[in-house]
Order: structure tokens, then C-alpha cells, then sequence
């Protein structure tokens, strides 16, 4: 039985090639390897202080609780943004299947010192967030003695989102940011999404304006976020949910909102999007020269052009699905109004 | 599940188009037929399918997502077949939904309760698939590899999967996610050479050229300029999506960044066309954006 359970214990040499940098020093970050006998079950933590401990003691990495839970550890390890403390060494050498591996700082993040960054960016754009509850009068107790309780039901649609530990990997691995420096970032969308619908909180419209002020709809959707999150809090989707409450409390006039309305209702009618019509429908008027455009582009290629939308024939079944949805959906909110 | 109700030899999928093989886009349909048939695989289209929704449908309603595309896995269900989809968004979002059904009984019944309305069920035991997994590993290289009648020997190749085949990790398990390998090892079975180029992993920006125009140009411009860099002779792309925006919007995106060269880039299908032997007016390669002239 022990056999089973117990991993084979298994030790090879390892290159460990880490980027060093000292921003006020060095004239651009630059590489140094070090072999390290890496064994079954070490974290990329414990080599970075193996290597510090008896290589170099000059290797600067922030760490600290080893639990995965300070959230302040993580590198990118491979490309992959990842908590050291958490994340073991041999199952990514056999992954890629070479003895070398490369750990590289946090990206989107100025360095400080080899693998330090300076988090701050990510701080600002936080704290615009306001992330904390702002009380709801009519949630708070008439004694003091009461506690503002919430359902369990109330607790699950956030529950999830509190165990994020602002390590910061999802920012590091985001592509929005990368591209934009301004952009928000998954974490912070999503501990405004969190602390929007607390129901013990009563400033949701200004965490929407927040959001949107920092680039609500800039999220590209390209699901690294979820991937290299450590606690699972799934950023991407909490950055849907907040665009979903941003329209539901009326934020109907942006390109964003314009396309989340477009491409619902097409499916209902037509069991597919109106991609034809969509630059009008996104971005009005003006979106008549794109369509122009690409009315012109394809008849260049010898394709007659069309205005007319391209049904699925799933559209009956659309329609159908659609309408049982509206009525579980009308029913959830009248049942939440009366509670 | 059945995987295969033929006795033909050949490897049979039900066929979820997605938004880009019909319309103005149905040559591409066309393309995926006369190439699957070159390594004995058919398709047969899900007769009552709906758009995926791209993930916007979340952004107003997540329970009509999960139940729309459950309906579209009955549709390969009730075909006793495989669900293929080219579109890696129509995948991440489809294999998406697979899996929240899986792991949440309450909503499994939720939905299903929906579709009884249409008179279906969902019983979400089906395989789901995507060009890149079919070809390395149903088809399998071996067989892949006899069937290349033309190496593309010398092409210097950059490979671009994409985000939605990669991320996150657990919407497939077929290969690792940090690490995969199924577009390099389908390009090598074509004989090409693979070039690393440091923009393989940036997100071409597909899904925000509606709501951020500027910012999805930037990072179209950023994808292309890092393998043009390596001087590659081509770029292929296991996405379609990716291929519209790299291809299509290429010239508008390097413009916006004032950059000036042109990189043709390839849908994964039209290269293991011409590798098997078909012309470039068989994989239409004169409705590309970009002019395609290297020597193929």
C-alpha cells in the first residue's frame, strides 16, 4: 500500500538559469546558471534557496510564509507565472523534457532586484478599486449585538473570490496589461467584482466606474489568468461578471456593453451573431466603413458580399432555450427582491 | 459513447462549425473537407447547432451559455460521434461548459430541465476535440506523415496556437498546457522547419478588436512582429480566429504601429493541404490578405 501512495523519490542535475538584475548596476538583466541537484517532491522555492544558502548569496527573491498563502513569492518559472513556495521543480523538467529551466522575475512589473518587482502598479490600481466594503444601511443590525448575516447563497456567488492572496500571477501572465500598462488587471477587476456583490456593500456603482475607468472591456478573454491562478479564483470570469453588472445597472453605451447586448439577442433570433451588421451595431454610424471596407475587400476576392445574417439552423432550439431561461432568471430575481 | 458507427476505415466526427467556415467565410468549410479526406477523416455537420456566443453571451447570461452549448453536445450525442470543432474559442468555451456540468449536479439538472424543453438531453459523457488533438493523435503523425506527398523541406515556419487551446490548462488533457507540442509536431511531420520566436505566447487580441480597437491592433502587431524578427517565411496558426485577425487585419495592425513588412500566415489546414500534395488554388490561398508567395 506505502508503495502506492509514496512517490519514487528520484534525484537529477539540474540547470537552473535565473535572470539577474540590479536596475542601478547592470546595464540590462542578464543570466546565471547554477547546478543544482534537484530531488522529488523540491519546490522551486527550496532550489532558489539552496542555490542562495550555498552558491550565491547575492540571488535576491522575495519570500516568505511557504504556505501558498502571503502571496508574495512568485516568478515565472518556464514562462508560467507561479508561486515558488507551492510549485515543485521536477514535474516541469519532465514536462519540457530539458534539464535546464529558466526562472525569470514577475512580468508587467518594473524589477527592483533580480527576482523582486515592485508591486506597487499593481497596489494604485487596487486601491482605485476600493476594495473594501462601504456598509449597506439596510444590512446593518439594529443592535449591536446582531451580526449582518448573508445566505449561503449569497456567500457562494463570492466566496470563491476572497481566497485571491494578491500574489500577483495573474497579472504578471496577463496579455491586456502587457499591451497596456493602464489596463487594470485581473485581480483588481475581480476584488471590485467581489466587493460589489457583497451584499453588505453599497458602492458598486462607483467600483463599475472604477473598473471602467481602468479598462473593464480592454480584457482580451485569452484565459491565461485562470490558468497560473494558485487559489483557483478564476479572474476572467469575475471580470465577465462585472461587466455583466455594469450592464445590468444600465451601463448600456459602450462598445463592450453594445456587443455583449449584440451578440445575446442575435443568438435568440437568429441561433447565430449578425457578423455582417456588427460594426454598425457595435460602434454605429461609423461602423458603415468598415462594413464598406470589407464589402469592398471581398469583392476583390471575387465573393459577393452580404448584409444579410447567416442562421444557424439551431435557431428554433435557440428560441426555445432563450425563453425557459428568461423565466428561471425573472423567477431568481423576484425570489432575491422578496428576500 | 460510439466512437465509430462506420465501417469504412475512416474516422468520423460531428463537425461544430462555429462562426468561421460558413457565410463569406464557407470556403474554409470547403478547404477542411478536401483535407480530411486526404488522411481518412469525415466530417458530418451537427445539424442543429447554435453560435457558442464567443463567451459574451457570460456577460449577460451565464446559465444561457451553459444550456446553449449543452444543446450543441447533444447535437454530436445524439449523432453517437465525436464533437470536432476547428474554432478554439468555440472549443475553450464548449469544453468549458463540458466540465462546469460535470463537476455541479444542481446545474447539470438546471440545464437539463432547459433542453427538455426543446425535447433533448445532455448527457455529457462525449469526447470533445479540436483540429490539433485530432490530427497528432487520432489521425496520429505516422499516418500523417504518408500522406505528405509534398515536404515543405527548408520553410522556415513560426507556429502560433493561440490562446484558447492552452488556457486554461484543464479545459483539455491531451497535452500539457505550460508545454505543448501537437502544432510543432504536426509542422515537423510536414517537413518544415520550426523557428522559437519570443511573441509565441502573446495573445493575438481576436476578442477585444470590438470594445478596444487600438489595443487589439497593438497586440496583432506585437505577435507578428516578434516571428518576423526570426525572419520566418510563414506563420501557422492552429486557430481560425487568430488566422481572420493576423491574416486580415495584418496590414491595418502594422500600420497602427508603424511597422512595415508583410508575413503571410497560414491556417494549419491549408499547410497539411499543400503538404499533401494539394495546389494553392485548391486551398485558396489568393483569398488571403496577405499575399502568400513563397515557394510551398
Amino acid at each position: 500500500m506505502t508503495e502506492k501512495i509514496t512517490p519514487k523519490r528520484e534525484k537529477l542535475l539540474a540547470n537552473i538559469r535565473i535572470q539577474r538584475f540590479t536596475p542601478t548596476f547592470d546595464r540590462s538583466p542578464y543570466f546565471d546558471n547554477f547546478k543544482v541537484d534537484v530531488e522529488t517532491g523540491m519546490t522551486v522555492l527550496e532550489v532558489l534557496r539552496q542555490i542562495k544558502n550555498t552558491q550565491d548569496s547575492s540571488l535576491t527573491f522575495r519570500a516568505f510564509c511557504r504556505s501558498a498563502i502571503c502571496g508574495s513569492c512568485t516568478v515565472r518559472v518556464n514562462g508560467n507565472s507561479v508561486l515558488a513556495c507551492s510549485t515543485q521543480l521536477m514535474p516541469i523538467i519532465k514536462d519540457f523534457g530539458k534539464g535546464t529551466v529558466t526562472i525569470k522575475p514577475m512580468a508587467n512589473l518594473p524589477v527592483i532586484r533580480d527576482l523582486v518587482v515592485d508591486i506597487d502598479p499593481i497596489i494604485e490600481k487596487l486601491a482605485k478599486m476600493h476594495p473594501y466594503l462601504m456598509e449597506n444601511r439596510q444590512r446593518i443590525p439594529e443592535t449591536l449585538e446582531q451580526e449582518s448575516l448573508m445566505s449561503q447563497e449569497e456567500l457562494e456567488a463570492f466566496n470563491s473570490l476572497t481566497d485571491c492572496i494578491l500574489c500577483g500571477a495573474c497579472f504578471s501572465a496577463c496579455s491586456s496589461v502587457k499591451a497596456d500598462k493602464n489596463y487594470a488587471g485581473p485581480l483588481t477587476i475581480a476584488k471590485a467584482y467581489r466587493f460589489s456583490i457583497d451584499p453588505r456593500d453599497n458602492f458598486r456603482c462607483v467600483r463599475i466606474q472604477a473598473s471602467m475607468d481602468q479598462g473593464l472591456w480592454s480584457c482580451v478573454q485569452c484565459r491565461k489568468c485562470i490558468k497560473v491562478c494558485p487559489k483557483d479564483i478564476r479572474p476572467a470570469d469575475a471580470i465577465r461578471n462585472m461587466r455583466r453588472i455594469a450592464i445590468d445597472d444600465g451601463i448600456h453605451d459602450t462598445a463592450g456593453s453594445r456587443r455583449a447586448k449584440a451578440y445575446t439577442d442575435d443568438v435568440e433570433k437568429f441561433g447565430q451573431v449578425n457578423k455582417p451588421m456588427l460594426p454598425v451595431i457595435v460602434n454605429g454610424t461609423k461602423g458603415w466603413t468598415a462594413i464598406e471596407a470589407a464589402e469592398a475587400y471581398l469583392e476583390s476576392k471575387g465573393i459577393e458580399p452580404t448584409r444579410q445574417v447567416c442562421t444557424l439552423p439551431g435557431q428554433d432550439s435557440a428560441a426555445k432555450i432563450y425563453a425557459e431561461v428568461r423565466k428561471i432568471e425573472t423567477q431568481d430575481k423576484e425570489k432575491k427582491d422578496c428576500d | 459513447m460510439i466512437e465509430q458507427q462506420y465501417d469504412d476505415g475512416k474516422l468520423h466526427y460531428a463537425f461544430y462549425s462555429g462562426c468561421c467556415f460558413q457565410g463569406t467565410d464557407a470556403r474554409f468549410f470547403d478547404i477542411l473537407n478536401q483535407v480530411f479526406d486526404k488522411v481518412d477523416v469525415k466530417l458530418h455537420l451537427i445539424p442543429d447547432a447554435i453560435c457558442c456566443g464567443a463567451g459574451v453571451i457570460e456577460e449577460r447570461s451565464e446559465l444561457t451559455s451553459l444550456a446553449i452549448n449543452a444543446r450543441n453536445m447533444v447535437g454530436a450525442e445524439k449523432m453517437g460521434l465525436p464533437f470536432y470543432t476547428p474554432c478554439s474559442t468555440c472549443f475553450n468555451v464548449i469544453s468549458n461548459v463540458q466540465k462546469r456540468l460535470a463537476e455541479d449536479t444542481k446545474l447539470f439538472d438546471q440545464v437539463n430541465e432547459i433542453l427538455a424543453k426543446d425535447g433533448v438531453e445532455y448527457k455529457g459523457n462525449g469526447k470533445l476535440t479540436h483540429t490539433l488533438w485530432m490530427l497528432a493523435q487520432d489521425v496520429g503523425l505516422e499516418k500523417l506523415g504518408q500522406r505528405v506527398t509534398n515536404p515543405l523541406n527548408g520553410l522556415r515556419v513560426a507556429s502560433y496556437y493561440g490562446c484558447h487551446t492552452r488556457n486554461p490548462g484543464d479545459i483539455q488533457n491531451y497535452e500539457s498546457s505550460d508545454n505543448p507540442t501537437s502544432l510543432e509536431d504536426i509542422l515537423k511531420v510536414l517537413g518544415v522547419q520550426i523557428i522559437d520566436y519570443d511573441s509565441s505566447d502573446n495573445c493575438c487580441g481576436y476578442h477585444i478588436n470590438w470594445p478596444n480597437k487600438d489595443l487589439s491592433l497593438k497586440m496583432t502587431s506585437s505577435v507578428l512582429q516578434g516571428a518576423q524578427k526570426q525572419k520566418v517565411d510563414l506563420m501557422v496558426t492552429s486557430c481560425p480566429l487568430c488566422f481572420k485577425n493576423l491574416d486580415g487585419v495584418q496590414e491595418n495592425a502594422l500600420a497602427a504601429t508603424k511597422q512595415d513588412f508583410q508575413l503571410p500566415v497560414l491556417f494549419l489546414p491549408e499547410l497539411v493541404g499543400l503538404a499533401c500534395g494539394m495546389s494553392a488554388e485548391d486551398m485558396k490561398l489568393d483569398y488571403h490578405s496577405v499575399p502568400v508567395q513563397v515557394r510551398l
